[in-house]
Formats: C-alpha cells, sequence, structure tokens
C-alpha cells in the first residue's frame, strides 16, 4: 500500500475535458457527460498528483488555489479548500 | 557520429484521410518514390527497418516489393517509430550489415482522438473508466502551466497554428491546405483549456521512406545525398512530465526532448545556432512553442517575441515545420518522424518550392515526441 498522501495542496496545472472521452475505456455520469476539470496537485512535499477537481465554476480556476486531495475507490478528486 | 551516413532518397506517400487506400498502400507509395529519388532499385537494399502503431507489419512489405530474402525488422515504438528505424538503419550501416537500407514510417488511425487502454499503459482501469485516458489533456496541461510561468499568450498559440496552415497551403502534400486566421483559431472551440479544435493535429494517415547509405556508395543516378549527421533516440528519466502520468516528481522538470536534442547535437559536433530549418513535434501550437526551448533554439519565454516577429515563418531567423508539420499534416504515428526528415532533404536540396527556406539552407534538425515520454531527433546536413 501507498503511504497515505498529505492532504492539502495548491493547483500546479489543470484543463478541462470538453469532450467525451471515448468509451470504453470511459463510463459516463448517469446523468451524461458534462465537461469537467482536472488537473495536478502540488503537495507540501513537491510531488505532483493528478486529480480530478470538484469545481462548482469551471471559470474559477486558477493555478496556486488550495486543495484538499481526496482518495476514492478510483481517480484522486480535489476539493477548493475554503478559507477562513 | 560522423558524417558517414547519406540520405540517398526520401519519398512519401499523401498525407490525410481516405476511404480506398490501406497503411500498407502508403507504405508501398513512400517507399517506391524513395527508391526513385534514390535512383536504385529494390535489389540494392540489403535491410530494412519500419513500422507503424496501428496499420500493421512493416515486414510484410516484402510481398509487393519483392522477395529478395533482406532482413526486415519491425519497429513498435510510438512516435519514436520512425526515429528508430532510423537509428537502426544507420547503426545496420556503421555496423557492415548493408550498404544500402530502407527505413520507413506508416499509420492510419480512425476519427477522433486516440482511445489507448488503461491496462497497457499499466494504469489502474479508473484512469480510463473516469475519463483521464485523454491524451489531448495532457497537451493542455502542460502548456497551461508553461503559459503561466514564462507568459507565453493564447495568442501566440494561435499564431503557431496559423503559421501551420499557411505553410500546409504551400506544400502539395498536406491535408490542410486552406489557411485560417489566429482570430478563427482561437474561435474555434476549446478542446482541452487553453488548447482550441484548430490549434490540434488530427490522426491521419501518410508515409514516408528514406533511403540510406554508406556516403562512400552514394552518387548514382539519384538526388544529391544530404549527409545524416546524427539520429538519436532517448526515453524519459525521472522527474519529467508526460502523458498519462498519475503523478510527477517534485523538483524542476527534466525533459526527454531536451536529452534527445543534446544528444544529438552533440553527436553531429554542431548547435542549435547553426540550425538554418527545423521541424519539431507540434501535436498541438503549445507543443511546438515548448520545444522550441527545449530543444535548445531558444530561452525559456522568449517564443511571445520570437514568434511575433515572424522568426519561425519560412523567411525568418528559424524557419519550423515549413511543411505544416502534424498541425497541417496529420499525425500518422508511425510517419510523422521520417515524414520531418523528408522535409529537411527537400529544403537542404533547395527542392521545396513555394515553401523554400530562402538564403540556401545547410543545416536542418528534426524532433519528435510521444507518450510514454520518448523523443527521437536527428542533425541533418548538406
Amino acid at each position: 500500500m501507498p503511504a497515505p498522501l498529505p492532504a492539502v495542496g495548491e493547483l500546479w496545472t489543470w484543463t478541462v475535458q470538453r469532450f467525451a472521452p471515448k468509451s470504453p475505456p470511459y463510463v459516463p455520469p448517469p446523468a451524461g457527460f458534462r465537461p469537467f476539470a482536472l488537473g495536478y496537485v502540488e503537495l507540501p512535499d513537491g510531488v505532483r498528483v493528478a486529480a480530478v477537481l470538484d469545481v462548482e465554476d469551471l471559470t474559477s480556476i486558477r493555478i496556486g488555489m488550495p486543495l484538499r486531495v481526496e482518495a476514492t475507490g478510483g481517480v484522486p478528486h480535489a476539493v477548493p479548500v475554503r478559507l477562513s | 557520429m560522423t558524417a558517414d551516413v547519406v540520405i540517398a532518397g526520401a519519398g512519401l506517400s499523401p498525407f490525410g484521410r481516405t476511404d480506398h487506400l490501406t497503411g500498407r498502400q502508403h507504405a508501398l507509395h513512400a517507399v517506391h518514390a524513395a527508391l526513385a529519388d534514390a535512383g536504385l532499385p529494390w535489389s540494392r537494399v540489403g535491410a530494412a527497418f519500419g513500422g507503424s502503431d496501428a496499420a500493421g507489419l512493416a515486414d510484410t512489405l516484402v510481398t509487393e516489393l519483392g522477395l529478395t530474402g533482406l532482413p526486415f525488422v519491425n519497429v513498435k515504438n510510438g512516435c519514436a517509430t520512425g526515429g528508430s528505424a532510423l537509428v537502426s538503419a544507420v547503426n545496420a550501416i556503421r555496423a557492415g550489415m548493408a550498404e544500402v537500407v530502407l527505413a520507413v514510417g506508416f499509420d492510419k488511425h480512425p476519427r477522433g482522438a486516440f482511445d489507448p487502454r488503461p491496462a497497457d499503459w499499466g494504469l489502474d482501469e479508473a484512469y480510463g473508466r473516469d475519463g483521464l485516458m485523454v491524451t489531448t489533456q495532457f497537451f493542455g496541461m502542460k502548456i497551461q502551466r508553461y503559459m503561466h510561468e514564462y507568459g507565453i499568450s493564447a495568442r501566440t498559440l494561435a499564431l503557431v497554428a496559423e503559421k501551420a496552415y499557411r505553410n500546409g497551403s504551400r506544400n502539395p502534400n498536406a491535408w490542410r491546405r486552406t489557411p485560417i486566421s489566429a482570430a478563427e483559431i482561437l474561435d474555434s472551440g476549446l478542446v482541452n483549456d487553453p488548447l482550441t479544435r484548430y490549434m490540434f493535429c488530427s490522426p491521419g494517415e501518410g508515409a514516408a521512406a528514406l533511403v540510406l547509405c554508406a556516403a562512400s556508395v552514394a552518387g548514382g543516378s539519384g538526388a544529391a545525398p544530404v549527409a545524416l549527421r546524427s539520429a538519436v533516440v532517448r526515453s524519459r528519466r525521472a522527474g519529467s512530465f508526460e502523458v498519462f502520468s498519475p503523478r510527477i516528481d517534485g523538483g524542476a522538470l527534466t525533459s526527454v526532448s531536451r536529452d534527445a536534442a543534446g544528444a544529438a547535437f552533440e553527436a553531429a559536433g554542431l548547435g542549435p545556432a547553426d540550425v538554418d530549418v527545423c521541424q519539431l513535434q507540434d501535436t498541438e501550437s503549445g507543443a511546438e512553442v515548448m520545444h522550441m526551448a527545449e530543444c535548445g533554439f531558444c530561452a525559456d519565454g522568449e517564443q511571445e517575441k520570437l514568434i511575433a516577429d515572424g522568426a519561425t515563418e519560412i523567411g525568418g531567423a528559424l524557419p519550423v515545420n515549413t511543411d505544416g508539420g502534424c498541425i497541417a499534416n496529420g499525425e500518422p504515428i508511425g510517419a510523422s518522424g521520417l515524414r520531418q526528415v523528408y522535409e529537411v532533404v527537400q529544403q537542404l536540396r533547395g527542392r521545396a518550392g513555394e515553401r523554400q527556406v530562402p538564403g540556401a539552407p545547410r543545416v536542418g534538425f528534426t524532433h519528435v515526441y510521444g507518450a510514454p515520454g520518448v523523443s527521437a531527433c536527428t542533425v541533418l546536413s548538406r
């Protein structure tokens, strides 16, 4: 088993998947394909991890924004961290 | 490597997309053209290396070319298929295996983005299921970071594609021969931010072939030979950023293109400043921008001004992708690397027609890059 990741980092780069990937292998969500964001999150130790970005507004994505990386059953997901 | 190997002949098939031609038929077209260019019959070829990514085995071409009994090695090395065939051909000549050697690359792909399977790349099935096995995402993310770090604008990406279509319009063998304005390119719809539809090449079909020989053998009835000063293939080192990377190591990025280009220049005894015309992997506009720096032609960030000033145009200080590159010719994976060499051969011979670089160029350079982190480069001179 790989060691658990430090959870919070900064967005290093990103893109938006604007077209439906070919199926197979892609399995679209039940409601159908919608454009989604993905990127690499740079963690405090410097490693950059590929993740799907769970952001509501695709125009709000910025390099450097803080994100929490969460393990899932498959590809890691990253969620914006609300700075209080 | 010394200049003891020359390219005696170079041939292409028509690039684009057809309903009636197979990848093998493209390959036969290119091989016959290369032999005619060299003024040599197939019976003189003593060894052959070639391949495709998705259009069959090169060694089956002997059915049509002639059953002479020669050794014919299949190469399957992604975007470096042509480059790897070329390196093998050079080594065969230098080792005394044969005096005249063929290198051939060809392909024919279906429409749309490539759809690789995660297991073939050693990745968890989730990367495919969740929509991350898409090569175009990588190109979007690499140039996104590069623009952030070095101040490259979206307009520069559009200018690169505009040049590709303009050069393609001057190339009778190109697929995309209609000029498209930078404004239209910017407005063609995002595929993977910040890259738009017309900034990308499309998978297509085509073939390229080279006849190589020892310099002492050249000089028959064919066209003037061009010296192959070096041909190098490299795979990635630790710390690189590649297609389908679940993670990237910390620290400064390494670059397989930088490694391969540096090794090719060292072996040739020449440097980027000596190059009069070059062909750089342009899977999309951003790749051409970044590869200018990775191959040593400028510092990171200088591209913004160089491209705006027209330096990479056919009449500029460093003409890049004079035949329209992958953007105008499409990407038949097995063929693109040797297409680049074909183009440099035409330029150095002064036979590039409407797209000829002025001033009688003497030194050319070619570069391909592809998954999973492989690059092939050549240096040529006359």
